[in-house]
């Protein structure tokens, strides 16, 4: 009987070892797609990822997140190896244009149905006519405030009426009567205190242009009157005032300080508002439209993350339905659930709408038609954003502020250079 | 036994074969890959082009590439001789055998043991202007708190500080080495002879230190002209370029700006300069051997 058990039970261990060694033949046969990702919290990555598993089981996916502050760098040295892999990469919207130019995206014109998307996602995902980048999710910063310490301090809060936004102006104010720098205590500050991404706005509200038509002058632009006057305000917050706190260039800093109640009122994206209340769920968490200053006119920033193949691709059947997975309405949903950045698929909007119902959607969906100004399309925007990006930097810790925007203009037409016929 | 005793420059070369290949793979070939890159520019469409002196032309013109040069030569100028001078201080106090001697030779190594990106998290940390404990430990002493990283007048002298709290116990090694090293005879007899500590030391220890020193000069200053983590990981090369040493140019240039000649031809000066250097410095360390 145990003999028998026995053999039987080695038949059995050998018959599995023979499937097991079966089914690793089958993977190895399996294509493989390699995938570069944003470094999300993995709990919004895995499920996407096992979602298209689930749907192409004859696919391996090998994913790799990488961190924000790595992601351009990384992508850089493994696009510029110019080999097959990766076969899909998460793409900067603004960059667009610059991966295109240099043959790192595949035209998806063909392959996808404009029709589907809002229209600044189309514009966002194209270069020269074409659409280079699949659009996987847009942005709007809002103004977060914390309530009880606005209350506290006996401040009427930002109203979430778009027409009656603060001005920068009236949010400077507020945020001198809530700030004590010695204590760390801090009014004001935005999430990304260094991006042009976010911080582009505050001159175009004062009717700067962020580059020339053509995309490929700076000076006269960067370093014009608006710009002066919007970064020099810009840097009052971090020198005069003290109502913002220095040197949190990394963005889940401000986002963390404004969770511990350091940081009262917070410009950040819609994104952040799931994080602040699943993490600090103690928050009373008010939502105002982004600012503009007084005499100057509403604007915000938009673009975000879209999704590119790889030209080079051996697997292009297999990438373009990862495309097709992540651009259909069910995945989209779920993207929105996990990371709520505004939608970029009409039918998101519109079979969603009980989730749009509230103040924040309510601003997104009327800065994204009325306010929103895309990052200038250039193909030297990886450069322009990380020059003017240095000299922000700069200026929050008390640079010069024509100077440093002079330089920075120079360095940015001294780089557009090599994109002119 | 016998073959090879017939033959000894054959296995001298066949031992010394994988250490030159390596050689040769890790060293020779970048250096080579450099040098002739620096005369090339890359096609938008990723085909490498000859371009001659165009890149070094752009350097030359370029103000930031010269801020960089200075920044680069201000620092090492500085901190070369002044980690020296610690480290060998700290090697002559820990060099008698006395009960704490082993504690303190372990202690000035420690910063050895931790990587250089996680030296200049810790610092960036430690001396966070508006949070950092630096700033913190000030204010209850009621001094006023420092910009340190944020400062154009203090950034650089931070990183001076930084580089050597990691360099100093490193170096101070080598040097410990070579003064364990110095025969005890000849200090005995320069005592007999009348000579103080003072003399004993410019006049026995010093001379025989040449060689170690010498080694510690030339490799501390290659080290820190390939400077990197920190102004990458804290600065970024600011504020306003205070902190913009070559090796971030060089980096800046090849994935910021996406111009790998100009990033190579950086190198290229890079290297011509530590070359220069080191033999200026050996130099000068040989003459007065006599």
């Amino acid at each position: 009987m145990t003999r028998l058990t026995r053999r039987a039970g080695l038949a059995g261990a050998a018959a599995t070892g023979a499937l097991a060694s079966l089914r690793s033949r089958a993977a190895h046969a399996a294509t493989k797609l390699q995938v570069i990702w944003m470094g999300w919290p993995e709990g919004q990555v895995k499920p996407l990822m096992d979602s298209f598993r689930a749907a192409a089981p004859e696919v391996e996916l090998q994913v790799e997140t990488i961190p924000f502050v790595q992601i351009f760098q990384t992508l850089e040295v493994r696009l510029g190896a110019r080999t097959p892999d990766p076969d899909i990469f998460i793409c900067d919207s603004p960059l667009t244009a610059s991966y295109a130019a240099r043959g790192h995206l595949l035209d998806l014109t063909p392959h996808l149905d404009a029709s589907r998307f809002t229209k600044s996602a189309i514009e966002a995902a194209s270069w020269q006519g074409k659409i280079y980048s699949a659009p996987f999710g847009s942005s709007c910063p809002v103004l977060f405030y914390n309530k009880k310490l606005l209350r506290e301090a006996g401040i009427e809060p930002p109203p979430a009426d778009v027409e009656k936004r603060w001005t920068w102006e009236r949010l400077v104010e507020a945020a001198r009567k809530l700030s004590k720098p010695e204590e760390n205590r801090w009014g004001f500050s935005f999430e990304q205190q260094e991006r042009p991404y976010m911080l582009l706005p505050l001159a175009q509200s004062l009717g700067g242009v962020a580059l020339s038509p053509d995309g490929f002058k700076a000076k006269g632009y960067v370093d014009g009157p608006a710009f002066l006057e919007a970064y020099s305000f810009m840097q009052k917050l971090y020198t005069e005032w003290k109502v913002s706190p220095q040197g949190l260039f990394d963005p889940n800093l401000p986002v963390e300080q404004f969770g511990n109640g350091k940081i009262a009122m917070l410009v950040a994206g819609t994104f952040n508002e799931a994080t602040i209340k699943t993490k600090y769920p103690d928050i009373e968490l008010g939502v105002a439209p982004f600012p503009r200053f007084e005499k100057g006119k509403a604007v915000t920033p938009t673009g975000a993350w879209h999704i590119g193949v790889n030209p080079r691709t051996r697997n292009r059947k297999e990438a373009l339905a990862f495309i097709d997975h992540f651009m259909s309405h069910d995945l989209q949903v779920l993207w929105f659930e996990l990371r709520p950045y505004p939608p970029v698929l009409k039918s998101v909007w519109e079979k969603e709408a009980k989730r749009f119902e509230t103040d924040m959607w309510r601003i997104v969906r009327y800065e994204l038609e009325h306010t929103a100004v895309p990052r200038p399309a250039t193909p030297g925007f990886r450069e322009y954003e990380d020059i003017l990006r240095t000299a922000l930097r700069d200026i929050t810790t008390g640079a010069d502020v024509k100077a440093t925007l002079t330089a920075a203009a120079q360095k940015i037409d001294r780089e557009l250079e090599k994109y002119k016929g | 036994m016998k073959h090879g005793f017939r033959e000894p420059w054959s296995i001298v070369a066949w031992f010394l074969a994988p250490a030159l290949l390596g050689l040769a793979l890790f060293r020779l070939a970048p250096i080579a890959i450099a040098l002739v890159g620096g005369f090339t520019g890359t096609r938008l469409t990723g085909e490498t082009v000859w371009v001659g002196l165009r890149n070094y032309r752009r350097l030359v013109e370029d103000p930031s590439f010269w801020n960089a040069v200075e920044v680069t030569l201000l620092y090492n100028l500085i901190v070369n001789p002044l980690q020296i001078v610690i480290s060998f201080a700290l090697a002559l106090l820990v060099l008698r055998p006395t009960p704490l001697v082993p504690f303190f030779r372990a202690a000035y190594m420690a910063p050895m043991t931790v990587s250089l990106s996680l030296t200049s998290i810790l610092w960036a940390i430690l001396l966070e202007p508006t949070m950092g404990p630096v700033n913190g430990l000030l204010r209850s002493l009621g001094l006023p708190p420092q910009p340190f990283w944020r400062s154009e007048d203090q950034a650089l002298a931070t990183l001076i500080g930084v580089a050597s709290w990691k360099g100093v116990g490193y170096w101070m090694v080598f040097l410990l080495a070579g003064l364990l090293l110095v025969p005890k005879e000849l200090h005995e007899a320069a005592m007999i002879d009348g000579a103080g500590a003072a003399a004993c030391f410019r006049w026995v220890t010093l001379p025989l230190m040449r060689r170690p020193l010498a080694f510690v000069l030339v490799a501390d200053t290659a080290a820190n002209f390939l400077l990197f983590a920190p102004v990458y990981l804290i600065t970024q090369g600011g504020p306003n370029g205070a902190t913009a040493l070559l090796m971030f140019e060089a980096y800046q240039a090849a994935f910021t700006y996406l111009d790998k000649g100009r990033a190579l031809a950086i190198s290229s000066v890079i290297l011509l300069v530590i070359g220069v250097l080191a033999l200026l410095e050996l130099r000068f360390l040989r003459e007065r051997g006599g």
